[in-house]
């Protein structure tokens, strides 16, 4: 039996469901003690998608991200990205971009220096870090400030750039939308909207479904870390459901 | 190399290293030429009290290098910047060895500046006070270079605790507090329990390497071996902890 290979030469597993899974969640289970923060979570992401990932605060979303991306080891089951476990990845900055959270980076470090000091991690050009200030449209003199100095939008900005650094074929984030103004959400649905057109992929958490609606073609809702549905937007919104209706009534939520 | 020279560049992009390096130049003047001009002149013609004068230097040192080795892991856990950092190197302790190396590189600069301007202080303190030197070359080197020595040792032994604690305030609350007190109270004021072991703790390891008071400390050479066991288990210890535990 000869095995497969996927894009760039990456075997890909047998075990996996599809074969051009950008990623696979498999029986993921994550607790922490008593509570079972991701409980038996599997679907998948096929690449060129936007996947929103949905649920109600402490559904799980972020746990399932931090599993995904190697910062957590889950309980069981498995998170593979382009058919391995993140860790195992070979510069994996090059594959998987992620920002987790607006606020990490050091108050007092410059956007750029903060964008250096990952590309020095990262073997990445000192250009490259031009190259996605000027695609998140941050300019010379505001990468030259100190962070602390930054409004929300642009701390959002500056971890998007830090997640394009490698230039990825999936992006992971979230609750990007957070604290942006309705002038930095329409700059993000273009941006993700032109990333997808390439072919790469997103995967991207929210619990604010209007603005989910709008930018996302596939969702996976989950609650109580289990999965309620999963599947392409408009196959789910049929029949003149609004994503919120979905969304609602499975989630417990619908009054 | 690569995380080696990351590294160097987050230390160098936030005014952290060089606080730390103004406070402990500030203290090591202050200490020593406190001592210098206010203990009795008797006292200070001894061998003993002039290297226990000079080797502030070494202490200060110690603890400053020690404080930007813990800070080096744990900022980047208090502001996040640790997961950023772990999803472009999984492997963590590669990041580990890297902070180890950027700290004990800086920790060795802070140990030189410490050492040799309390020396030059202590010195010009004792001049202008007309109290003899009775220090020779090989205790000036080893005030300055055993300094070097400790104070990098050090930084590798805050790497480690960081990584193990995480924690910032804790983290440097605990090195203040063993360093300026714990140590202090089991080696010395309960002296009879501990006896000779006292002088195997870290904080009593390095002024050994220093050459301070060779009557009741380790050798230079042997407290530099005792210092860097501590250093390597600190450090191999911080590196499997921060691999195994999740980031929040």
């Amino acid at each position: 039996m000869s095995e497969r290979v996927g894009e760039r030469g990456i075997p890909i597993s047998p075990r996996d469901g599809a074969p051009d899974s950008v990623v696979t969640v498999a029986s993921l289970t994550k607790r922490y003690g008593e509570l079972v923060a991701v409980d038996d979570l599997t679907f998948s992401l096929q690449a060129g998608t936007i996947t929103g990932f949905l649920g109600p605060n402490g559904a799980g979303k972020t746990t399932t991200l931090r599993l995904l991306l190697g910062l957590a080891e889950p309980t069981s089951g498995e998170a593979l990205v382009f058919g391995r476990r993140y860790r195992e990845l070979d510069r994996p900055s090059r594959r998987v971009g992620a920002v987790l959270e607006s606020s990490d980076f050091h108050p007092g470090r410059s956007g750029r220096d903060h964008l250096r000091a990952l590309a020095l991690a990262a073997e990445i050009p000192w250009d490259r870090v031009e190259e996605v200030l000027a695609l998140v449209e941050i300019e010379a003199a505001a990468a030259e400030r100190r962070v602390k100095t930054y409004s929300l939008g642009m701390r959002q900005r500056l971890g998007l750039a830090g997640a394009l650094l490698g230039d990825p074929e999936l992006l992971v984030l979230d609750e990007p939308a957070n604290g942006l103004d309705p002038a930095g959400v329409h700059w993000l649905r273009r941006f993700l909207r032109r990333f997808a057109e390439q072919g790469r992929t997103v995967l991207v958490s929210s619990h604010m479904l209007a603005e989910a609606a709008q930018t996302v073609d596939h969702v996976v809702i989950i609650d109580r870390g289990r999965r309620v549905t999963s599947g392409r937007l408009d196959e789910i919104t049929e029949r003149g459901r609004s994503l919120e209706d979905v969304f609602l009534q499975l989630t417990g939520g619908a009054s | 190399m690569a995380l080696l020279r990351a590294e160097l560049l987050k230390q160098r992009s936030t005014r952290t290293g060089l606080g730390l390096f103004a406070a402990m130049l500030g203290l090591v003047l202050l200490a020593v030429l406190l001592h210098g001009f206010g203990l009795p002149a008797e006292d200070l013609g001894s061998t003993h009290v002039q290297l226990m004068v000079l080797g502030r230097g070494e202490f200060l040192g110690v603890l400053f290098a020690a404080l930007l080795g813990a800070m080096s892991i744990t900022a980047e856990i208090r502001h996040g910047t640790i997961r950023s950092t772990f999803l472009v190197t999984p492997r963590r302790g590669r990041v580990v060895a890297a902070k180890v190396g950027t700290s004990v590189l800086i920790g060795t600069g802070f140990g030189l500046v410490a050492g040799a301007v309390a020396a030059a202080a202590g010195i010009a303190a004792l001049r202008a006070r007309g109290i003899d030197v009775q220090l020779d070359q090989r205790d000036y080197v080893l005030l300055v270079v055993g300094s070097a020595g400790a104070a990098a040792l050090w930084a590798a032994i805050g790497v480690g605790l960081g990584s193990l604690v995480r924690n910032q305030v804790p983290t440097l609350i605990g090195i203040c507090a063993w360093l300026l007190f714990v140590e202090g109270l089991l080696a010395g004021d309960v002296a009879g329990g501990l006896g000779d072991v006292g002088r195997l703790l870290p904080g009593a390891a390095a002024a050994a390497v220093s050459g301070q008071d060779p009557g009741t400390l380790l050798a230079p050479w042997v407290g530099l071996v005792v210092l860097g066991s501590y250093a390597a288990a600190a450090a191999l210890a911080g590196a499997l902890a921060i691999s195994r535990r999740d980031v929040g």
